[in-house]
């Protein structure tokens, strides 16, 4: 089986932490970028042959990528690809998914005709088995797959594009709305063939249709133009689309359930390597229910929070309920409470941060409070 | 294929069997034991190479290389595996000629690779061994040899006038060069031991492994054999004093002492460093390690993909262990992927990968000189007890 690999990087929503950077660049996790994990399960199905489209503020995300050496994509031939914009047309590049694809035909006609292509996201987090999406996309014969997870639609949280699912068919497809329990909700993961998402996108755009879940999913099975098979995952996934569920999704990471499924759940999840010592913890140490990456130097208390990598915590220093990214200092005796603390923040002695479990305050890369 | 010249190359002798490491070389070859939570100690030459700007290392393997050759691999993680650059592991080989077969000792394993070094042109070799822990640059004892203009220069440290006798002790004069050379000597002259770290000129070396090969009595040995015969030929060799962290992990309780080691807020020897002091290691796709709410951890180094439910006090674990709830762990080293059941104590152990502690398990005692130890893969059975001092 010929497969490729589409990667959107962008639609930035989570506010402050994606203003310099990605969706696929955001930290997560505590040593990964959401990119990792749309890249880890193409990986796992031995996909060798990767785009990652990128409108803006891609330098985060090519510096963590890289070569594509950890999952596999250094490649002579296929390979990964950066598909940013051309330089004529930076403003507003892009106005929807299919427009994007468009620019991106050369790398699509690529490699062998017959290939079948895996569009994915990276605001959403999980760990699926492609292998068995592939072959339930072929053995279905349906024109698109759509990978969607169940509990996500609720009635509150707008979701991207719902599908109302019954015995088997699909019953009604609604985009942007905050559907109902009814609906399953699409993860962003869709299957084709390359020569009919080649042969939508051309005719889309001619028409002056550029965005994908309307234009081509719900107007096409409306429409009766394109069939759909709906792939439903049982496992978890995580709909980073916004600062409070990017919060929350962190801390559900906790959960030992939700952590092995995500980690561990079909395969392991790669990332970029950083040659960092274990983590020490001091002699008065206190930690209760975290998350720690490698490099860490820890002698205060953490509660009920995720540290990344070359964290410091000094003694007498209470971190509790937060995200604590890269490089971040918690001097002497300071308090964090419900935080976002971005890349770099060094937090002085003695200072206190509090915000609440609703509304976490986010505090910016590089930042001294 | 062409190959540039290089001016200096690394062999790392990595080919010993490491017998004093007991069961935990009974599978592995002694440099690919894993060390300080996540490295193997080959991380530690090899990163010593590629941070003194060497980029081309031949490594010698001979006993249970299985292990060793996979986590070499093609050389990645040190970053060796570019154009121009090389970790090339160099096994025992058949040929008909006098180069072929197990290599005999230090020297024959390098006189059996001639043409590996020929290949480069090397101006300078620095022979390595993989049994210690260091941090050195090797570039700055090539200058030092460079700027003496010696044939051959040895690295030394300082040791205890007691304990020299089990050493190499190099007799200097008072500009550093060698006048003689005693190995583990009855009545030392000097405390200054050689590290087993050699930097030659490739061409008087070559010439002296070619010979000593004709030399029926010669056990082919870069100390018993090599550095006596070039002192006698009377070249210029150079003693390079060197005072930091060095640690020689060839028995269990040097092993568990070196580990010890890197604990503490200012650790003896500090795993962290500048710009061009990074170890490198092959990393595993391991999650955040975590620390459950009921887990009370202290003076420890704990690794990446652990998950921790008992209690850990100064004790370094590896990554991907799972330590479980009542369990306790106190002045220990957990080797990768150990399990510890409910319950199970180990204290002043060495448990080897992928070993297993089932519940209410008892390993070791309270003495720091009797060491437990499991080898690789080894089950201590629920409620049995692994007595101190014994091996599994």
């Amino acid at each position: 089986m010929n497969v490729m690999g589409i990667i959107f990087a962008n639609d930035a929503t989570t506010g402050v932490l994606t203003e310099k950077r990605t969706m696929a660049s955001l930290p997560f996790a505590g040593r990964y970028r959401q990119v990792d994990f749309a890249l880890s399960n193409l990986a796992a199905a031995g996909v060798r042959h990767v785009g990652i489209i990128s409108r803006h503020s891609y330098q985060s995300l090519m510096n963590h990528v890289g070569s594509g050496e950890e999952w596999g994509l250094e490649l002579g031939e296929g390979g990964l690809e950066y598909l940013t914009p051309f330089a004529q047309s930076v403003k507003d590049s892009y106005r929807g998914k299919l427009d994007s694809l468009h620019t991106a035909m050369d790398f699509l006609n690529e490699g062998a005709a017959d290939e079948l292509v895996v569009l994915i996201d990276s605001a959403i987090v999980s760990n699926v088995n492609m292998t068995e999406i592939l072959n339930a996309h072929i053995a279905s014969g349906k024109d698109v797959t759509v990978v969607t997870k169940r509990g996500i639609c609720n009635g509150e949280k707008k979701i991207d594009l719902a599908l109302n699912v019954a015995d088997g068919e699909i019953k009604d497809i609604m985009v942007d709305y905050a559907a109902s329990e009814a609906y399953t909700a699409s993860m962003d993961i869709f299957v084709t063939s390359k020569a009919w998402l080649i042969n939508m996108v051309e005719s889309a755009v001619a028409h002056g249709k550029c965005h994908m879940d309307r234009d081509l999913i719900m107007n096409g099975w409306q429409t009766g133009v394109v069939s759909i098979n709906v792939y439903e995952f049982d496992g978890v996934a995580l709909f980073n689309e916004s600062e409070e569920e990017y919060y929350h999704n962190t801390m559900a990471l906790l959960d030992k359930d939700v952590r092995n499924n995500i980690f561990s759940g079909n395969h392991a999840v790669w990332t970029k390597t950083r040659d960092r010592v274990p983590c020490y913890y001091g002699e008065n140490v206190k930690m209760e229910n975290v998350l720690v990456a490698d490099g860490c130097m820890l002698e205060g208390e953490v509660e009920d929070s995720v540290l990344f990598r070359q964290v410091t915590v000094e003694e007498g220093a209470e971190v509790e309920d937060c995200i604590i990214m890269n490089d971040c200092v918690i001097g002497k005796g300071a308090e964090v409470k419900y935080a976002i603390l971005d890349k770099e923040v060094t937090v002085t002695p003695g200072a206190k941060i509090c915000g609440t479990k609703e509304h976490p305050i986010v505090i910016k890369k590089g930042e001294t409070v | 294929m062409y190959f540039h010249k290089k001016r200096v190359i690394a062999m790392l002798l990595a080919g010993g069997q490491g017998s004093r490491l007991h069961v935990l070389t009974r599978k592995t070859a002694k440099p690919a034991v894993p060390f300080g939570g996540k490295y193997r100690i080959i991380d530690f030459p090899l990163s010593n190479c590629v941070n003194s700007g060497i980029d081309t290392v031949g490594i010698l393997t001979q006993y249970q290389p299985l292990e060793l050759n996979e986590y070499i691999g093609n050389g990645q993680p040190w970053g060796l595996n570019k154009t121009n650059s090389c970790a090339q592991v160099l096994p025992p080989y058949e040929r008909n000629d006098k180069k072929s077969g197990w290599f005999e000792g230090t020297a024959n394993a390098i006189y059996k690779n001639i043409d590996f070094v020929d290949r480069f042109d090397p101006d300078y070799v620095v022979i390595l061994s993989g049994d210690h822990i260091y941090k050195m640059d090797y570039n700055a004892m090539v200058e030092y040899h460079v700027a003496n203009n010696a044939s051959c220069t040895i690295a030394v440290r300082t040791v205890p006038l007691a304990e020299a006798s089990r050493f190499g002790i190099l007799n200097t004069n008072p500009d550093n060069s060698i006048y003689e050379f005693e190995e583990k000597p009855k009545v030392p002259k000097s405390t200054n031991a050689s590290m087993g770290i050699y930097c030659f000129n490739w061409s008087v070396l070559r010439q002296a492994l070619i010979e000593d090969e004709e030399d029926p009595n010669s056990d082919k040995d870069f100390g018993k054999n090599i550095i006596p015969k070039l002192l006698g030929e009377g070249h210029k060799m150079m003693a390079y004093n060197f005072d930091g962290y060095w640690k020689d992990v060839g028995t269990i309780s040097s092993l568990w002492e070196a580990n010890m080691e890197l604990l503490g807020k200012e650790p003896e020897f500090d795993l962290r460093g500048g710009p061009n002091e990074t170890i490198y290691a092959r990393n595993d796709a391991h999650p955040a390690a975590y620390i459950d709410e009921d887990a009370k951890v202290s003076n420890s180094l704990i690794a990446e993909g652990c998950e921790i439910y008992g209690t850990v006090k100064h004790s370094v674990v590896s990554v991907g262990c799972t330590i479980g709830k009542g369990a306790i762990v106190e002045d220990s080293v957990v080797m990768p992927g150990v399990v510890i059941e409910e319950g199970a104590i180990v204290r002043h152990a060495i448990l080897g990968e992928n070993s297993k502690v089932e519940t209410n398990a008892v390993v070791g005692g309270v003495d720091k000189n009797e060491i437990s130890v499991t080898s690789k893969d080894a089950v201590v059975k629920a409620n049995t007890v692994l007595a101190a001092g014994a091996m599994l």
